[in-house]
């Protein structure tokens, strides 16, 4: 274990570069292969050690929120969609949730069911590319991790291609509508389903036998980054980080929407708080996740999949003066949503959507985490964060 | 030491997959094939009777979040084929280059005239190349058409279907049944 | 003729084809990459993408030759030259078959590891003159990986040497046509002492999985970091021969060179140099890199003690064969 050097107070936020303490300064910067997305983060070195890290963040500042303002809730579904690249389905539920809670419409049973069955299958999909890009970060854009890169990718196409075919696009679906979903599935699709997640399944134990049970990342992730549960909650993380760190929250067993609720999720924690326990955690809820699809595939029920009538003008959807605040776990943690109707457009748009994002909290535990490792134990706890700078900076 | 079990079993992985077809594929020699609800570029289409579609209501040009769709209405004329007059459209441009694809346009339009296409169209070699002028978007309606037109998405969204039929004697429409992709006429 | 002017000749040839076969070993490593990762590789220039690397030389060539502001222009110019010219000088005495080497040094295994640990400067002096705290950062972890993997390096090779009592290598291969290979027998020596050799040679060339000075994902490019064009061509062809040149001699010192059990010549030593060419490439593709404190760890801890052990064991053979002889 790399010794700590000197002592460090996190709780400085002005840099205070003292030049006899003899430290180098390293921009881990914005434009670097490894820190997903535009993200930086300012180190302190003494030789290879880390004495201090302040991490930036609002390079991908699109100002979506202020946007949310302007455009209306029809229209903004497909805008925050773009928020967590990664998992559009997320972002586009937790707005439409938010709508629903507020209005107070009924959502068909077969819409939650397909709402239910789109997260799972995204939040695999957004495992296995976090997967391929932490194995490229650990082994390298040339070598072992960019085979487990191409491995990774090639089942979540498979995935996609599953998106593709119910929506018509493989990103950035727009298939989610206040009331329901736009587009129904096809027994087609449940059969595709069930052969695909078969297919996943038996490749997760082979990912896990080139990777993670792999004594030279083993080495890499064991020990590194270790995260106080009570420090995540302090600082608001959530999601597999938490859980990684023994903190026994997530919110599809704990305040259930879609059909959660009749559904047994079973969620894992482990107590480390290290990078494997991360890493350890994120596999096992894939394979959650598998099951949980291969559960409910089949029981999809009759009905429509809008509960109210589709509007054919932008102003369709109408929400008056109150506050709500709705959340749901994505694959990075709890990502909320906190609106305020009664915006312009004689409340056709929201007067203020604030969308809390977990990946902002998860970065903010660099100043805590990174001091006392070395520049490649930072790269694997970043990879480990799993931040998506779309989702930070909004 | 257990560095080289390990090594030799992340080998075997690697070369296992050697011997797996490889999953890529060489655009532009070969495509792969898109589902029927595939979406990209747009199509000014004629309805059945041959007639123009767009009536020029501008409800794409409202409801797009990306503000890309100009519509420029031509006021009443005679129609050449029924005869009544009607509103038609002068010209239409759609900017491609920040469009979304979130097919809300194409969702609201009511007498499904713009649509999306299945079929990828060439890539464009300048910002001009992506900006779709009225005589581009009626060029491309040879084109393989999406599944998703206006009414049909309508059609799939709607609250009361697959609910039990309220008329004695009268079957509830079949659910879940996609009619292009199920072979079902 | 004199021996300046064999070894002019052979030199000549002999890098010509080692360069010509480094470059090519990058459209095999590319292809055979791409089928470990069900994709095709290149395919479009020329039959089966084997012009790939031509093409991607002469894009090199064609790029401006940036020299950053700050940088020590004579070290930053000098240091990718350096770097293949001391791999290839190695390769000098290699025997390829009974005649076809270019030096037949009596002290040769000596030579081939001394200009051999020469490489390390190259790629340090790269890193400091480019006045980049990436390439900084990299050079000094390719310095102490260098350093220190020399040791077990040299102790290993050593066993051979002790084995046939001579550090010419045409005896070296004489003495396993005679007897066996050396990586079989004795079985315990020789199968770990190129073991050895061989884990110490991927961190010389600095491959995966001890790629840290040019770790990607860490260092942007380490030490290449800010040099383009043919001169960051010129420092990947100085690791691709390393590597070549690397498996030339584990295959000359440890399988018998070009010894074989029928028909023995120049495409034995081939074949050989080939196989653990390969067995490079497929180790690089299929596994993660070594943080530097545990490569450190690995080195000092384990190779160091253990490559001692060998050469003693070795010892103690010799001398009880020249008893019972």
């Amino acid at each position: 274990m790399p010794r700590r050097v000197t002592e460090v107070d996190p709780h400085l936020d002005i840099e205070t570069y003292d030049p006899s303490a003899d430290l180098m300064v390293l921009n881990l910067g914005p434009q670097h292969p490894s820190t997903h997305g535009v993200f930086r983060v300012k180190l302190y070195l003494d030789g290879e050690i880390i004495v201090k890290a302040v991490p930036y963040a609002g390079y991908l500042h699109r100002g979506v929120e202020k946007l949310c303002e302007e455009l209306t809730f029809v229209q903004i579904i497909p805008v925050v969609d773009k928020n967590d690249y990664v998992s559009p389905m997320m972002n586009e539920q937790a707005i439409v949730m938010a709508c629903e809670a507020m209005l107070e419409i009924e959502v068909p049973r077969r819409a939650l069911y397909l709402r239910t069955i789109f997260a799972e299958l995204q939040r695999v999909a957004s495992h296995l590319l976090w997967l391929g890009t932490f194995g490229m970060d650990l082994g390298g854009a040339l070598g072992g991790g960019a085979s487990l890169f191409m491995y990774c990718f090639r089942e979540r196409e498979t995935i996609l291609g599953l998106f593709e075919e119910v929506t018509g696009c493989r990103f950035h679906y727009n298939t989610h509508a206040v009331g329901g979903n736009r587009h129904d599935i096809t027994p087609k699709f449940c059969r595709d389903t069930k052969t695909t997640i078969e297919v996943i399944a038996k490749r997760i134990e082979e990912y896990i036998q080139i990777f993670s049970s792999n004594r030279i990342y083993r080495d890499r992730t064991q020990g590194v980054g270790v995260l106080d549960g009570d420090l995540a909650v302090s600082l608001g993380i959530t999601g597999p980080l938490a859980r990684a760190s023994g903190v026994d929250h997530d919110l599809r067993r704990d305040a259930p929407y879609h059909i959660y609720g009749e559904l047994d999720v079973n969620v894992f924690t482990e107590s480390a708080g290290d990078c494997l326990a991360r890493t350890l955690v994120r596999l096992q809820e894939m394979c959650e996740s598998i099951r949980i699809v291969r559960e409910i595939i089949d029981s999809v029920p009759e009905g429509p999949i809008l509960g109210i009538k589709p509007g054919k003008s932008p102003t369709h959807i109408k929400i008056e003066s109150s506050q709500r605040y709705t959340c749901i776990e994505s694959p990075r943690g709890e990502l909320g949503t906190y609106l305020i109707g009664g915006g312009s457009n004689r409340g056709a748009s929201a007067y203020r959507l604030k969308i809390r994002s977990p990946s902002l909290h998860a970065v903010s535990c660099i100043p805590y985490v990174f001091p006392g490792h070395t520049v490649s134990d930072a790269i694997a706890i970043l990879g480990t964060l799993d931040p998506i700078m779309g989702e930070v900076d909004r | 030491m257990g560095y080289f079990i390990d090594t030799a079993r992340a080998m075997a992985v690697t070369m296992r997959n050697v011997f797996r077809p490889p999953t890529t594929v060489q655009y532009p020699k070969e495509d792969r094939v898109r589902p029927e609800r595939y979406r990209t570029s747009f199509a000014l289409v004629h309805d059945a009777s041959g007639d123009e579609a767009c009536i020029a209501c501008l409800a794409c040009e409202r409801i797009c979040p990306s503000r890309i769709i100009t519509v420029k209405p031509a006021g009443k004329r005679e129609s050449p084929v029924t005869g009544k007059k009607r509103n038609y459209l002068e010209d239409l441009t759609l900017d491609l280059n920040a469009c979304i694809f979130c097919e809300l346009c194409v969702q609201v339009c009511p007498t499904d005239a713009l649509i999306m296409l299945r079929e990828l169209a060439k890539p464009a070699l300048s910002r001009e190349g992506l900006f779709l002028s009225m005589e581009r978007l009626y060029a491309n309606e040879s084109l393989a058409h999406s599944w998703g037109t206006g009414s049909r998405l309508m059609e799939m969204q709607d609250p009361k279907r697959g609910l039990p039929a309220l008329e004695p004697g009268r079957e509830a429409p079949p659910q879940g049944v996609d009619p292009i992709a199920d072979g079902v006429s | 003729m004199t021996p300046l002017v064999h070894g002019a000749v052979w030199g000549v040839v002999i890098a010509t084809v080692l360069v010509t076969v480094a470059v090519f070993s990058i459209w095999f490593e590319r292809k055979f990459a791409a089928r470990m990762q069900t994709r095709y590789g290149p395919t479009l220039v020329g039959p089966a993408g084997l012009l790939q690397i031509v093409a991607d030389a002469l894009k090199m060539m064609q790029k401006e030759d940036i020299l950053p502001q700050k940088a020590d222009p004579m070290l930053f110019r000098l240091a990718p030259p350096c770097a293949v010219i001391f791999t290839l000088a190695a390769a000098a005495v290699i025997p390829f078959d009974e005649d076809v080497l270019a030096a037949d040094l009596d002290i040769g295994v000596l030579f081939l590891l001394a200009v051999g640990g020469l490489v390390v400067f190259p790629v340090w002096v790269a890193g400091w003159a480019s006045n980049n705290k990436y390439a900084l950062l990299g050079a000094m972890r390719a310095v102490a990986q260098g350093i220190a993997y020399e040791i077990p390096l040299v102790l290993s090779a050593m066993v051979p040497v002790v084995l046939a009592q001579s550090m010419r290598l045409s005896d070296i291969i004489s003495v396993q046509a005679e007897t066996h290979w050396f990586v079989f027998w004795p079985l315990g020596p020789g199968l770990i002492a190129f073991v050895i050799f061989f884990i110490c040679s991927l961190a010389e060339a600095n491959r995966i999985p001890f790629d840290i000075p040019e770790a990607e994902s860490e260092l942007v490019a380490g030490v290449t970091t800010e040099y383009a064009g043919m001169r960051f061509g010129l420092l990947q062809m100085a690791e691709y021969l390393h590597t070549l040149i690397a498996s030339a001699v584990a295959a000359a010192i440890f399988f018998g060179g070009w010894d074989g059990p029928f028909a023995s010549g120049l495409h034995w030593m081939v074949l050989k140099t080939l196989v653990l060419f390969f067995m490079i490439f497929w180790i690089r593709w299929s596994l993660v890199r070594f943080r530097s404190d545990q490569l450190m760890a690995l080195c000092w801890k384990y190779l160091l003690p253990l490559s001692l052990v060998l050469v003693m064991l070795s010892a103690l053979f010799v001398y009880v064969r020249a008893m019972d002889a």
